[in-house]
């Protein structure tokens, strides 16, 4: 077992001829697929693994220079791919990681078939003319809620970026995966997310990208999934789905897991 | 600034400081105020034969023209001369200081350079000193040399890997995952704006010899915290190994080692054979002497031959066995167990492993041989294995392990982690010697799975709580919902079982233990997760409750309703919670009509009932008057005459006003549409009135948009899924609906194996069924197309179908995409299953039969006669004088005189062993409509839930038909005759109307209009006059004699005259 794959917690289930890789965004971890993964498995080899910094992770590994950029967490990625001599792959990312997947697909166009990003946003703050959603106000606030206190701030920014009231099922398990993370990497990560801007890097892109996107997300307003659509340099599919919350693949499995087996299934026609 | 430049370059080796002292001359001479990154590199680029050069030219995905370097100079002089020159002309004198950004380069490279040497990290911050390599590669990773390498086409990106590898190359010759990184790396030559950084870069690779070897996995992108733990580890982990290896040979038994593991197991043997080469060993060591033989690629090119080389060996070992043993290296033992990629036949294996048996017998000799000598001159053997390689080796070699006294030696991964998971796969059997001797691999217990079964009657027994809750519509609804979802959890335990197989990770148990009760599962997993299923029933029940309460406010106040049973066929299109959840106006009348229909069983006999539903479909009939009258409901209403039983269930509907959702449909329904609609599929297809209401207002409900949505925009497009046997009833309602929709006949394309035109046939032949469906699109958008039997149609058709749904566009099979505009598809298919037990009974009546009855040359013939005597007199049989042709379908058919009407026996043929013992007619039960044991089954879900609607077709109850032919006939007679005269009508003739009626495009009601109630007329006027009470007319078969040479235009079966 390779150290990556190890760091990581990769794993590798089912089978198949075609690689399907899963990537979790922020404040989870490998577990937000649980619903997809059983419809996966008997077709496909699907790979999971937790991102660096995910409370599943070993905080030691957790590089505070390496992760102040997407692209760090994107060479992880790679690094993953590589050790599990992975040739190519059909990429699912959420919400950073989706961000993630794309960096590493312009890095190495060669490991990448086929992008699907969920939730995803290539910039979080606004811009004369760009909306991404949060005022650079906004955004300090809340880091600074996490910075003074940070259960309390995981049991607020839980129910608000899943879209359900606090008792849900969902919002617990988000919220548990959210608290795993140790609170000053989960606040380098934040920041890192938050800050990050990977709208310059979207035309470089060249691998197709399926843009999946829940119809109300906190996180990510609607017009961003056409932003990507309209910038990403591959050739691009939007759906937005009729879900509430930006993890939709946690809240809603019933309408997201078929959309995103469609998505993983089809390619885009020419 | 002198200061901190003489500190800086302390710390860099003198390669690199010479570099940043030309640099600073470079930038001194250009008279700049500052020396930057972009002197640096100019510099590197400087010399013919630097390293920054070849790995530029090595980089460049354009292969390295000599050109392109010369564009690179020129860009990197022309950035330079953009540099701002120092203000002050007296700085000319001293060196231009060192920039903030070429500071940070610089300190990057002496932080990447510690980094990378693991074992000088105890050592003062100045002692570790930045070789050149780590100084280009931090200039590299500067922005504005990244800039500059950009627009010479050049990606820094690439170059910094290229340099990386060769600085890897340089160290370890036999690095393969580099050789793969190399060849793969392809970046993108415009690499944006923002630098790639690998803030930490693998600096480690530049450290000493020994600890690359080490580690052969060495992975480009691979955070280099986990390298140095991995590097660190694997060294003195690879003590530990050799030690144990060492350690079973000197054992007396069992001591040949075959290193077991996934990775390192080279290095380890290596490492092995090293120190037994140089004699590093201890002198108490018995191997200290021994000689190594090595199984070298060589030896192993042939494997034929490797049987005579091993005997071959012998003689080798034994000239150099005297001086202290010999070691017979057999490297990896897949050899034993593969053949060569190039061979994939079986026959081929068989002979390979014949192969490795000899080998292994002639090993074993060899053992033996030298198995008599003195303690100190021993033969071993020592070999190499992935965990598979080995199992595989047991499985076809299974006397291998004693045979060659084999131990197998499992090798752990490099960094036995917290909370590391083993390599999933591999390790499975649990019966693995491999397994027992490494307790960092042991397979996660498997955690016992429940049967589907199971949870199904978990979901049964929660089922009996809810009921009394609410009325029985909404109970059954709420059944149904609960077993889909039973059916989800059930398709999740079956996901589960294949995954425990697979040995999925903790988490996924988890969560598909979720979805099967507490009870059925391992005790320490399931509380929880059975309480969620729980509440998820719960959740169910609540909102069925609800639902009821604002559905049926009737049955709350009037507990009655709770005992009609309710009729299961109608309802499986209406189960689909997204259907409920959607505003729209379908589920609720849909909810509402068996309500209605309940009454109607209550309170009237069959008969009646029918006589009502022939009502419904007549022209002007209440349903389509009262639909947008909307009449308040009573109680009372409801036990009125059973011909108000239409009005009944549609004053349902109207009755709630509190329904938002119906009000808005009602004031955007098109009422004429529906209407109309209704009307037409009525009165062809009377048999199937429910299937017709749900038709009527599943097209009405698309067409106002309320449809599915696919694909997230509002498309034109209608699917409708028929279910059912009754393929005749599917066909006629299709053509109605073309009919009406517009107003062309219906484009039927069949998609299973049977064919239902010759002529359809030829015309199609060569093209699939999905390029006719495009070609029919592409001819008219607005068409009813009538796709046959996707039950039989096969994955592809299937899959661009569903495709097709999901997306608003079909592809042909050339690739040609065409939008599938505002066409109305209809996909029919059967699924149904037959109750055996009425099958075996002989309740179900064989199409075939029904068909035969009708296709035989046959002519009906009114007789007049006694109501006692025989059959009275010839004098009857009269042609009858005026041709009917009928119009309708605008075949525009010309008869003549005296023709059967369906003598067209060949045609029939095709169709009728085509069609065999599909439609199944279902005799009358007793038990009526609710209770009718059929039932549709495996009608796939993901059909059902991308189609618009799904309509049920129920089996046919002949008797039903058959006395509603009677009725209608007999009325028709009294009305055009005379009521004292009767009409007597044979079963058999009955029963081939039916068969006419069954295959002809027309409907009963025309058909007695212009056909039948002529021919009363004309009765009439040869009635004789006087007492008529003994007299019966009969309809009866005529001869099946006539004429046969006369063809008829298809579709016709039905006599167009009849004899009196």
């Amino acid at each position: 077992m390779g150290v990556a794959e190890d760091a990581h917690n990769a794993r590798i289930l089912g089978s198949g001829d075609q690689t399907i890789v899963l990537a979790h965004g922020f404040g989870t971890d490998q577990s937000v697929w649980k619903h997809l993964i059983p419809h996966l498995v008997d077709e496909y080899r699907v790979i999971v693994y937790d991102n660096m910094g995910a409370g599943t992770t070993n905080p030691d590994y957790f590089d505070f220079e390496r992760y102040t950029t997407l692209e760090g967490y994107a060479y992880d990625v790679i690094a993953i791919l590589e050790e599990l001599e992975v040739q190519s792959c059909i990429y699912v990312g959420h919400s950073v990681s989706a961000m993630i997947g794309v960096i590493a697909s312009i890095t190495r166009p060669d490991l990448f078939t086929k992008l699907v990003t969920i939730s995803a946003s290539p910039r979080y703050l606004n811009d004369p003319e760009y909306f991404g959603g949060f005022e650079q106000e906004e955004v300090h606030k809340l880091l600074e809620a996490m910075k003074s206190n940070y259960k309390a701030w995981c049991s607020g920014f839980a129910p608000l970026v899943v879209g359900g009231d606090m008792e849900s099922a969902v919002v617990q398990e988000f919220s548990r995966t959210l608290f795993n993370m140790r609170p000053d990497i989960a606040l380098i990560v934040a920041q890192t997310i938050f800050f990050s801007d990977v709208r310059p890097l979207l035309q470089h892109v060249t691998v197709p990208c399926h843009i999946i996107q829940s119809m109300k997300d906190l996180a990510v307003p609607v017009v961003v999934s056409e932003f990507l659509h309209q910038n990403i340099g591959s050739e691009t599919i939007v759906e937005v789905m009729c879900t509430d919350g930006h993890l939709p693949q946690l809240s809603s499995p019933d309408v997201v897991v078929p959309v995103i087996l469609r998505h993983i299934r089809n390619n885009i026609a020419a | 600034m002198r200061a901190a430049l003489s500190t800086i370059q302390q710390t860099l080796t003198s390669d690199a400081a010479n570099v940043l002292n030309l640099s600073i001359a470079e930038a001194a001479r250009r008279n700049h105020g500052q020396t930057t990154p972009l002197h640096v590199a100019a510099t590197l680029l400087a010399s013919p034969t630097g390293f920054l050069r070849q790995a530029c030219i090595r980089s460049h995905p354009n292969s390295s023209h000599p050109l392109q370097c010369r564009a690179l100079e020129l860009c990197f002089s022309v950035a330079l001369e953009r540099l701002p020159t120092a203000q002050n002309v007296s700085a000319q004198a001293t060196e231009p200081p060192i920039s903030n950004a070429l500071m940070a380069a610089l300190k990057r490279a002496q932080a990447n350079q510690r980094r990378g040497c693991p074992e000088q990290q105890q050592q003062p911050l100045l002692a570790v000193k930045v070789e050149l390599e780590q100084l280009i590669i931090s200039i590299l990773d500067d922005p504005s040399v990244s800039r500059v390498m950009r627009e010479a086409s050049f990606s820094s990106p690439a170059v910094k890997s290229t340099i990386e590898q060769s600085m890897n190359s340089s160290t370890t010759r036999s690095n393969r995952q580099h050789q793969i990184n190399a060849s793969n790396v392809n970046f993108g030559a415009n690499f944006a704006g923002i630098v790639p950084r690998i803030p930490s870069n693998p600096g480690l690779l530049s450290s000493p010899v020994g600890h690359i070897s080490a580690v052969p996995n060495r992975n480009l992108y691979l955070n280099p915290r986990l390298q140095q733990g991995g590097a660190a580890q694997a060294s003195t982990q690879k003590g530990e190994e050799v030690k144990r290896v060492l350690e079973i040979m000197a054992r007396t038994k069992k001591k040949n080692p075959v290193l077991v593991g996934d990775t390192e197991l080279e290095s380890v043997v290596k490492e092995l054979l090293r120190k037994i080469e140089n004699q590093e060993l201890g002198n108490d060591e018995i191997l200290k002497n021994a000689q190594i033989i090595s199984m070298d690629k060589d030896f192993l090119s042939d494997k034929n031959q490797i049987p005579v080389k091993i005997k071959e060996l012998g003689g080798v070992i034994d000239s150099k066995i005297g001086a202290g043993g010999v070691i017979l290296d057999l490297g990896n033992l897949k050899w034993l167990v593969e053949q060569p990629a190039s061979s994939g036949l079986s026959q081929q294996q068989q002979m390979i492993s014949e192969i490795g048996r000899a080998a292994i017998a002639e090993m074993a000799n060899l053992l033996t041989r030298f198995e008599g000598g003195s303690k100190d001159n021993r033969l071993w053997l020592i070999g190499t294995a992935t965990c598979e390689t080995y199992l595989r080796c047991q499985v076809y070699h299974s006397t291998m392990e004693n045979d060659l006294d084999l131990q197998a030696v499992p090798i752990a991964s490099k960094s036995p982690l917290p909370g590391m998971f083993p390599r999933l796969g591999t390790e499975t059997i649990s019966c693995n010697p491999i397994e027992s001797l490494n307790p960092l691999k042991a397979t996660p217990t498997p955690t016992p799975t429940p049967l589907p079964a199971l949870t199904r009657r978990v979901s049964e027994n929660l089922d009996t709580t809810p009921q009394t809750a609410f009325c029985s519509l909404c109970s059954e609804n709420y059944e149904k919902e609960l077993a889909k979802l039973a059916a989800i959890k059930k398709s999740f335990s079956e996901a589960k079982q294949d995954a425990t197989k697979t040995s999925l990770p903790q988490w996924l148990r988890n969560v598909e233990l979720d979805s099967s009760d507490a009870k059925t599962t391992d005790q320490s997993l399931g509380k929880g997760q059975g309480s969620h299923s729980k509440h998820k029933t719960q959740e169910l029940q609540k909102k069925w409750k609800d639902a009821c309460l604002n559905l049926h406010p009737n049955f709350h106040q009037n507990k009655r309703s709770e005992k009609l049973a309710m009729p299961t066929l109608s309802m499986t299109s209406f189960l689909n919670p997204n259907l409920l959840s959607r505003p729209s106006f379908q589920p609720k009348l849909q909810t509402m009509k068996p309500i209605g229909e309940t009454f109607q069983l209550n309170t009237t006999p069959v008969a009646i009932q029918q006589l009502a539903e022939r009502e419904n479909s007549r022209p002007g009939s209440p349903v389509q008057t009262e639909l947008v009258l909307g009449r308040k409901k009573t109680d009372s209403e409801l036990e009125e005459a059973p011909e108000n039983e239409a009005k009944d269930f549609l004053s349902c509907i109207s009755s709630e006003p509190h329904t938002k959702l119906f009000d808005k449909f009602a004031d955007k329904l098109d009422a004429d549409t529906y209407k109309k609609l209704l009307k037409g599929l009525m009165e062809r297809a009377w048999w199937q009135a429910e299937a017709a209401s749900s038709i009527a207002s599943a097209i009405t409900r698309c067409r106002l948009g309320n449809g599915k949505r696919r694909g997230g925009g509002s498309r034109g497009d209608i699917w409708l899924l028929f279910t059912g046997p009754d393929r005749v009833g599917k066909n006629k309602m299709a053509s109605v609906l073309a009919d009406q929709i517009c107003g062309a006949n219906p484009i039927s394309i069949c998609l299973g194996t049977r064919r239902n035109d010759g002529d359809l046939d030829m015309k199609f032949r060569g093209r699939t069924a999905i390029d006719r469906i495009t070609e029919a699109i592409r001819r008219d958008p607005v068409s009813v197309i009538l796709l046959e039997d996707i039950d039989e149609a096969d994955m592809l058709v299937r899959g661009s179908i569903k495709r097709a749904i999901e997306r608003g566009r079909l592809i042909d099979s050339h690739g040609r995409e065409v939008s599938l505009g505002n066409a109305i598809f209809v996909l029919t298919g059967d699924w149904s299953t037959p109750d055996p037990e009425l099958l075996r009974n002989g309740h179900f009546v064989d199409e075939t039969k029904l068909a035969s009855t009708a296709s035989g040359n046959w002519q009906l013939g009114l007789v007049l006669r006694d109501k006692s005597s025989k059959r009275r007199a010839n004098w009857l049989h009269e042609e009858h004088g005026s041709v009917k042709s009928r119009k309708e379908m605008g075949s525009g058919l010309s008869l003549d005189l005296n023709l059967a009407a369906s003598n067209d026996h060949d045609d029939y043929r095709t169709d009728g062993s085509n069609n065999s013992s599909d439609l199944t007619i279902h005799q009358e039960d007793d038990r009526g409509l609710a209770n009718r044991p059929f039932s549709i089954s495996s009608v796939p879900q993901e059909l059902v839930n991308i189609v618009d609607d799904t309509i049920l077709f129920k089996p046919v109850e002949s008797t039903f038909v058959t006395q509603e032919i009677k009725k209608t006939m007999s009325i028709k007679f009294a009305m055009t005759v005379d009521d004292k005269l009767s009409l007597e009508v044979e079963d058999d003739v009955v029963e081939k109307i039916l068969g006419g009626l069954w295959h002809d495009r027309t409907s009963l009601e025309k058909w007695i209009e212009n056909v039948l109630a002529p021919s009363f007329d004309q009765l009439k006027a040869r009635l004789p006059f006087g007492d008529m009470s003994s007299l019966v007319a009969r309809l009866v078969i005529e001869s099946d004699s006539i004429d046969q040479g006369k063809s008829k235009t298809n579709g016709d079966w039905l006599p167009s005259i009849i004899i009196v």
